[in-house]
């Protein structure tokens, strides 16, 4: 049985891997092609077929070096049309191979002098992004306190936008929040000064909504957006969040996000579930922010909403943790370069690669959200949803986008990307691994089949429900989140009996008490002289049976008893005495009958 | 308009941007809006504040409802 689920688990390993290997293939240029001719073909052969294609495209080839000779390893100059026109063709039959010459090239690193404190833009890759692009034709609009020309910006374009505070044109900054905002955006970067931008050449369009003391009404906000939108904005950036909803606000987003425009907010500053406004709203990127070693920054808010994570940095333990950027300081309104922590720079991170991904030729806002999300890198065991769809990846985002073809995995990722169910109701499909769940249910009625003699013909309701309660649960309520309140409840509600004992906590580990037969044996004795209740004590008998067997097979990890052998044999003797549990009581049912 | 609401709680200088005022009791961190009277924002001062919930606005540091004080009262 344990060989034929690991067989089966090797094949879907491998069949995964597969699908999902996209391959070098699918990056890079080229401006020639390789033609490896097969080592039995003579010398002569090679040079009539080598004549022949220099004659028919027009083209010179030659050895790779003077050592390619005996490998009859050849270079020619050619482009995507000749290598299919090549593969093609007869000559074809004396190739062991034909492809493409990639040309390998090192970025080097911004000459920026504090490139070197910048730890969040290595955390997202964003340097083999630039080989790409660096967001040129792009607009970002900073719906914040305004920006400031500060030095670090002199190379940026900074085009018109409004002041809703003062109802004025010109939308400098008295608080320093905004400058801080643009200068990850688009700080001006390779000009031997400061610090870096992400997509330092694209547009920033400034929109001061917020006053010095840092805080904005709903109304200036939704107009905001609607003048971005209305100005050739592309991308949104509001590290801004508080107040209700608001039928201004939303449908201010909805015009936007018809106009082709990405609209990114910070998931807020409270440490608490769910995201805040006007990030929670659906077609708002809601942000997460990181800390320097990749772990949820501790204010940052988790949960509900929450659809990707970026560095938002944390200055707890010094300024060196968190996100530095040129910006003013607002007692003097001189330049500094000032470290800042929150959602609000994490935000600004995601707004920045969208813009890349802009650059990169995708227009559509759906696409641009789905590239984000599907290139982030993944977390495992993000039960509490801290990393959303995982934590922001410039480089793969680029990559992704320049393919331009999207791959969407199964029906849980499909999920993840529709989190957003209406502004009570959010799903997280990333928190539920549908593979062992399924395993279990399957499990529990595969043994329930064993023991099919001592079973009546039709299983009771009572019998099911005690299945499915024993080896997985109402699994899919794990994912479930309602706004503003406490997930536990629901995830206690769709755990399975074994893993009752840490759902509260929201973790994955298997406590050793309520993943054992003690609960089965506790839940007969009591329920055995209850005529229909039995049956739900038989169900979940078996259930746990099964959900200890597919733990014990895969990676199980258990309170106190780690992840190794010990583990292992734990559940494996528990989920073998939960069965002959079953069977015993079953079989005495059956012949007292 | 929200209703005003009494609130008791400690005066807490918060780390999110440029810094804010915060005011932490009965189990919710408040953010207090501007306009705020300054000798109320001493770090660790405890009062008695009468105030509002200011559901139209929009802040930068983003760590709890936005209360906007009407008048407070030192507790010793």
């Amino acid at each position: 049985m344990k060989r034929l689920v690991w067989t089966i688990l090797f094949f879907v390993g491998l069949f995964w891997a597969l699908a999902t290997f996209s391959g070098l293939a699918n990056r890079g240029t080229y401006e020639s092609l390789i033609l490896d001719f097969r080592d039995d073909v003579s010398s002569e052969q090679v040079n009539q077929q080598l004549g022949a294609i220099a004659q028919q495209f027009s083209v010179d080839p030659h050895l790779n070096s003077a050592f390619s000779e005996q490998d009859h390893v050849y270079v020619v100059k050619g482009d995507r049309q000749l290598l299919k026109t090549l593969r093609r063709s007869e000559v074809k039959e004396l190739l062991e191979y034909a492809e493409p010459n990639y040309i390998y090239s090192l970025q080097s690193p911004p000459n920026d002098p504090d490139y070197t404190k910048q730890w969040n833009f290595r955390s997202i890759n964003v340097e083999a992004a630039w080989a790409d692009t660096q967001g040129e034709g792009i607009t970002v609009a900073v719906i914040d306190t305004g920006v400031s020309p500060v030095p670090d910006l002199e190379q940026t374009n900074i085009v018109e936008g409004y002041d809703f505070v003062n109802q004025q044109k010109e939308a400098l900054d008295d608080h320093g929040h905004g400058t801080h905002v643009a200068g990850t955006i688009a700080q001006s970067t390779n000009n031997n000064m400061g610090v870096a931008g992400i997509a330092y050449k694209a547009n920033i369009m400034p929109l001061k909504v917020l006053a010095a003391a840092g805080g904005g009404t709903v109304a200036d906000i939704a107009e905001a957006i609607r003048y971005a939108a209305d100005h050739g904005a592309d991308v949104i950036n509001m590290s801004l969040g508080g107040g209700g909803d608001s039928k201004l606000l939303s449908d201010a987003i909805a015009y936007a996000h018809s106009k082709d425009v990405v609209i990114v907010a910070a998931a807020g500053n409270a440490g608490t579930n769910s995201a805040s406004y006007p990030a929670r709203y659906d077609q708002v990127i809601a942000v997460s922010a990181l800390d320097s070693a990749g772990a949820k920054a501790p204010y940052s808010n988790y949960g509900a909403g929450v659809t990707i994570s970026a560095p938002g940095g944390s200055t707890a333990a010094g300024e060196d943790g968190g996100i530095l950027q040129n910006t003013i300081d607002p007692q003097t309104g001189d330049s500094t370069f000032r470290a800042f922590q929150g959602t609000s720079m994490a935000a600004p991170h995601v707004a920045g690669v969208a813009a890349l991904v802009k650059a990169s030729g995708i227009d559509d806002p759906d696409q641009v959200t789905k590239i984000l999300y599907e290139s982030s890198r993944k977390l495992e065991n993000d039960e509490l949803n801290y990393f959303g769809s995982g934590q922001l990846d410039a480089a793969a985002a680029v990559t992704l986008a320049s393919q331009n073809n999207l791959s969407f995995r199964d029906f849980f990722r499909w999920l993840r990307h529709n989190g957003y169910l209406s502004l009570r109701f959010w799903f997280d499909g990333g928190v539920v691994s549908l593979t062992p769940k399924i395993l279990m249910v399957v499990g529990a009625y595969l043994l329930s089949w064993l023991l099919r003699v001592y079973l009546p013909a039709v299983w009771g309701g009572f019998f099911t429900s005690g299945l499915v309660f024993g080896s997985a649960g109402l699994f899919l309520l794990r994912g479930l989140y309602v706004f503003d309140l406490p997930q536990w409840p629901l995830r206690v509600a769709g755990s399975s009996l074994p893993e009752l004992g840490t759902a509260v906590q929201g973790s994955n580990v298997l406590n050793p008490i309520t993943a054992s037969v003690l609960i089965p044996f506790a839940l007969l004795a009591l329920l055995l002289s209850h005529n229909s209740l039995k049956w739900l004590a038989f169900g979940t008998t078996l259930g746990v049976a099964s959900c200890l067997a597919v733990s014990a097979v895969l990676d199980p990890t258990m309170a106190w008893l780690g992840s190794g052998a010990i583990a292992r044999s734990y559940l494996g003797i528990n989920a073998l005495l939960c069965f002959i549990l079953a069977y015993l009581a079953l079989k005495a049912e059956a012949e007292g009958v | 308009m929200s209703q005003s609401i009494t609130i008791e709680g400690t005066v807490q200088k918060s780390a999110m941007g440029t810094g804010t005022w915060s005011l932490v009791g009965g189990g919710r961190t408040y953010e207090i809006f501007k306009g705020q009277p300054q000798d109320m924002l001493k770090e660790g001062n405890r009062v008695r504040v009468t105030g509002r919930v200011r559901d139209d606005v929009m802040t930068l540091a983003m760590i709890g409802p936005v209360l906007e004080v009407e008048n407070f009262e030192e507790l010793s």
